[in-house]
């Protein structure tokens, strides 16, 4: 995670510490700075629930960069499957089903990381609309990627709906 | 002893280890009442259910409550890594976790140390901290889904958000190749029941089965459907089946009882479960048959 300047920096660590996320101040490598030298190590996995933390207490970074170059971006196709009554829309690992009439979500499958369970239970029944979204609920990449399918079975059901 | 470790979302479930029994829809350990939705509930349900039909001891769990910060996940690795030598389990299977690779780093560490190793399974959160810890050798069977391949096949990925774009809708048929590519890398065990609309199981590089029927594609769209499978390959593997007829008997199971319970993308994963003794009923001996008549 960059930062304009130490100070940033610092302010960071100390809202992620706080927040009980394990971080550590480090230099970054020569091939990603950007901004001040200090640079915070944190686990890509967790990247949703570390930004929501720093905007809820107004801690400003430049961006998050993984080490890995060839990794660097997010994957942001999705796949979708018509089961007549039902659509499946499939991001990376995760899959949400609605029902094409009514916009409800009647399926979640996929995923690995703890928080999706949880978010299984909360948006199972529940409106496409009126769902709790994953990127406020949930702390994780498997969060992030059913919140990509989210947003695409909104755009499905309101294309369907104005047609 | 069969042991299945991993969160559940219930978030102030603490650390809780005991043998599992089901009470109508849901799971009870040490007094604790978990729902056996998808994730570790489902797998545990899968589990049950098979070493009651054969009559074997119930799993014993190893749960915590996390909805996603790793709180349960941190309680349930320290807690592996610090006993599992005197937990000896002969089967070991991990599932939902925060995927941390420094945590399972050093529970395979302690699993070194284990006068007997145990069958080691991995799925979910914990297949990907295996995977991006580079110790998937550490472990005798991955149950991953068509995207979790891509992920153990692409090198750099640390998680399945990040694979490379031509790797996410890979055609089926592509199975094989990709898990040449995950062993190569070293994102593969020995061996690897892959599922999709056709299922894989490969044991270093060999396809030893392929299953595609029954055919229900449904199965993809019902939240938990992955997790009985791998619940069914701890249990299978526990009652004495190797690894790759438990694994090919596991992907019969679960799509027979799929068909058995007529899904459609509404239904919940305890109706596939509750298919399971029927299923075992009527084809378990004949599958097992088939094995050693070929």
């Amino acid at each position: 995670m960059l930062f304009q300047d130490v100070q940033d920096a610092m302010r960071g660590e100390r809202v992620l510490k706080k927040a009980r996320y394990t971080v550590r101040l480090v230099a970054p490598p020569p091939e990603l700075r950007r901004g001040c030298d200090l640079a915070l190590e944190i686990d890509v996995v967790e990247q949703p629930g570390i930004e929501r933390a720093l905007k809820e207490n107004d801690a400003a970074y430049i961006e998050i960069a993984p080490l890995k170059k060839e990794s660097a971006e997010l994957l942001d196709i999705v796949g979708v499957t018509d089961f007549g009554r039902w659509v499946m829309v499939k991001a990376a690992n995760m899959k949400l089903t609605f029902d094409k009439e009514s916009g409800v979500i009647v399926n979640i499958s996929g995923g690995g990381c703890p928080d999706i369970p949880y978010l299984h239970a909360e948006m199972i029944d529940k409106q496409l609309k009126e769902a709790p979204r994953p990127r406020d609920a949930g702390f994780t990449l498997c969060a992030r990627m059913l919140d990509r399918a989210l947003e695409e079975a909104l755009a499905i059901w309101e294309g369907g709906e104005k047609a | 002893m069969m042991l299945i470790a991993g969160t559940v979302p219930i978030a102030d479930l603490p650390l809780t280890i005991g043998t599992v029994r089901a009470e109508g829809e849901l799971l009870v350990v040490d007094g604790y009442r978990i729902p056996r939705t998808q994730g570790t509930g489902a797998m545990i349900g899968a589990a049950l259910a098979t070493t009651e039909y054969l009559k074997l001891e119930s799993p014993q769990v190893l749960i915590a409550g996390d909805t996603g910060r790793g709180t349960g996940t941190q309680k349930i690795y320290q807690h592996l890594t610090q006993r599992i030598a005197k937990l000896a389990p002969r089967v070991l299977a991990l599932h939902y976790c925060l995927p941390n690779m420094g945590l399972m780093r050093r529970l395979c560490e302690a699993i070194d140390r284990c006068p007997k190793r145990p069958v080691m399974i991995a799925d979910a959160g914990s297949m990907y901290a295996a995977k991006a810890g580079r110790l998937a050798r550490e472990f005798d069977i991955f149950t991953p889904d068509a995207s979790e391949l891509a992920f153990l096949s692409d090198r750099n990925a640390t998680h399945p958000a990040y694979i490379s774009r031509h790797l996410f809708n890979t055609d089926i048929a592509q199975t094989p190749k990709l898990v040449e590519e995950a062993h190569k890398n070293g994102g593969a065990p020995e061996i690897i029941l892959a599922k999709g609309s056709t299922d894989y199981v490969i044991r270093d590089g060999e396809i030893l089965a392929t299953i595609a029927e029954p055919d229900v594609p449904e199965l993809e769209a019902i939240g938990g459907t992955g997790d009985t499978i791998t619940g069914l390959v701890a249990a299978l593997a526990y009652a004495g089946l190797e690894l790759q007829e438990a694994a090919i008997v596991a992907a019969r199971t679960n799509r027979t009882a799929g068909k058995l319970a007529g899904v459609s993308p509404v239904s919940k994963v305890g109706e596939i479960i509750d298919q399971f003794n029927v299923v075992f009923k009527a084809f378990l001996q004949e599958w097992r048959g088939r094995r050693e008549a070929g």
